[in-house]
């Protein structure tokens, strides 16, 4: 499964769109994580656990997308874009969502 | 170029989990993770509470401004508590400026408490019911070992230390203004079990100390032991795990082997109250 | 004893009612999905090329709440970390309420496609109940009856339609 943020692979056509594919993950960390980062607020810097976070529900958010795309036989995900919001307190959704289509290689 | 929106299949964006079993369990964690709070933080409190000296504590306790005793209670009964605490002390592995103030509180209630800054608290219906001086000893002996052992303030400071933490964790104040009241003075500590024995273990050695011998000091257990078995049907293993005192006929066979261990008599002449003790008590 | 009891009551009602809102509504959005698939939404920027078409910026947008057994439990899983469950089906019904509502407003305009779609989530309510917006927007491809280039192209068009 390919998964692309351009429009127009090279060297690739695009035989059939099957419409847009999402993939969202919404955690959050145990409460010593959040009384870390609100000690890390006072002094700055990386939030090491918040990072940790986000990326692991960017994994699992792109997971969910090319579950989709595949479950209805696309063989990649195109112009791909994510989003990250905050939907609770301590706890943020990472959102992807990209046009699922059916590419071939040119000759 | 064909465009064609194709339906994907449901539950890839939703997880499958069951509301009510992920909340049960949530539940229960969350509970666990609290008592666990609850403890450190009991054990913690009580610990530094300990450290604070004697003389401190009474400070503390004057600054609540509440009567201990009853306003026109007789003075010869108080008088005679106090007489009875002082013969007590030297029987006692005495703590730097002990001091106890014992009150006397006109109230028909069977019990007697040790509070903060040595204060102890003998209501009307407990003196009423003892037969001989040798049993209220070991009642009084009980509780000023209390104040010797530093059991109120670190009772005290273990249920403020974690009243306000779970104040913090849940955002409830009311259990932590509770603990600071004036009313909680009056109210009567809680005390472990291993608080509970220390002191008999203490108590009974000052009274062995006073009179030569520890009979009749198992008195006030049989009596609870009584009122507790007239008054309601709790099976003994659940008062076991659910009180904090220990059992009352446990207290009194470890009277025993206690006096047989250190060879102290149990047989021995009583003690009488005053002849007026009873007039004292007046209705 | 009254908080307990009013606190236990909020749960129950939120755990009945949001479960049946939410059991109704995905009945719904599977069943008017079914319809619109027919109208499909690529999120590609390079139109069609098969024919002439007029754009028309089209949006939907829906504001969803969580129900009071929702977040709670949401507030529990935030003391132990990990997937936050109870908010997952009500962000994918708030996306697939917002993208229907796009393409109904597109189809109003009698479009064959939306392309280039964006969403957008954003938090609305602060304090401890949580609510979400979704916006779905997207370019509305509609079959050009009589645009000027056909014109050009085409002479024999029927004027004035």
């Amino acid at each position: 499964m390919l998964i692309s943020n351009l429009e127009i692979l090279p060297n690739h056509r695009i035989v059939r769109h099957l419409g847009l594919v999402q993939g969202s993950s919404v955690r959050s960390k145990h409460v010593g994580r959040d009384i870390m980062a609100s000690l890390k607020n006072i002094f700055g810097g990386e939030l090491l656990g918040y990072t940790e976070l986000l990326q692991e529900s960017r994994e699992e958010a792109t997971e969910r997308l090319l579950a989709q795309a595949q479950k209805i036989g696309a063989n990649a995900v195109l112009n791909v874009r994510y989003s990250t919001s905050s939907i609770a307190a301590g706890a943020a959704e990472i959102f992807v969502y990209g046009t699922a289509v059916e590419i071939v290689a040119d000759d | 170029m064909r465009y064609e929106n194709k339906q994907a299949p449901e539950g890839i964006n939703v997880s499958k989990v069951h509301p009510l079993k992920q909340f049960a369990i949530l539940v229960i964690a969350s509970v666990a993770l609290l008592l666990a709070l609850v403890l450190v933080l009991q054990f913690a409190g009580s610990a530094v509470a300990k450290r604070i000296p004697f003389k401190y504590e009474v400070q503390l306790s004057q600054k609540f401004d509440i009567a201990l005793s009853t306003p026109d209670a007789p003075e010869e009964i108080v008088t005679y508590l106090n007489d009875l605490a002082d013969r007590l002390a030297p029987g006692l592995d005495l703590i730097d400026d002990f001091d106890v103030q014992v009150h006397y509180r006109e109230e028909d209630v069977f019990n007697a408490f040790a509070t903060l800054g040595g204060n102890l608290l003998f209501y009307r219906e407990l003196l009423r019911q003892m037969p001989h001086e040798n049993a209220l000893a070991m009642v009084m002996a009980h509780e000023m070992a209390h104040i010797n052992h530093r059991d109120p303030i670190s009772g005290l400071g273990g249920g403020v230390v974690s009243a306000i933490g779970v104040a913090m964790v849940t955002g409830r104040s009311g259990m932590a203004e509770q603990a600071f009241s004036q009313t909680s003075l009056l109210a009567g500590m809680q005390f472990t079990r291993q608080m509970e024995s220390a002191a008999d273990t203490a108590a009974l050695s000052a009274v062995n100390q006073l009179y030569g011998h520890v009979n009749g000091a198992g008195v006030l257990f049989e009596l609870i032991g009584d009122i507790k078995a007239d008054s309601d049907a709790v099976p003994d293993w659940l008062e076991r795990i659910s009180v904090t005192h220990p059992l009352s006929k446990d207290r009194v066979a470890a009277i025993k082997s206690l006096a047989l261990h250190n060879g102290w008599s149990e047989m021995g002449e009583l003690t009488k109250l005053p002849d007026a003790f009873n007039d004292w008590l007046r209705q | 004893m009254i908080n307990v009891i009013g606190f236990v009551l909020l749960l129950v009602v939120g755990y009945l009612f949001g479960k049946y809102f939410e059991k109704r509504h995905y009945k719904s959005i599977i069943k008017r999905e079914e319809q619109f698939n027919q109208l499909p939404a690529i999120a590609t920027k390079y139109p069609p090329q098969d024919q002439v078409y007029q754009q028309q910026l089209v949006s939907g947008g829906v504001v969803i709440a969580s129900d009071y057994f929702k977040s709670f439990v949401a507030g529990l899983i935030n003391v132990f970390g990990g997937r936050v469950t109870p908010f997952e089906s009500m962000l994918d019904r708030g996306r697939r309420e917002a993208i229907l509502r796009m393409k109904q407003n597109a189809q109003a305009h009698n479009a064959n496609y939306v392309f280039n779609v964006k969403l957008e989530t954003s938090r609305i309510a602060t304090g401890r109940l949580g609510a979400i917006e979704v916006l779905a927007y997207g370019t509305a491809m509609i079959p050009a009856i009589n645009p000027i280039s056909a014109e050009q192209d085409q002479p024999s068009a029927t004027p004035g339609a």
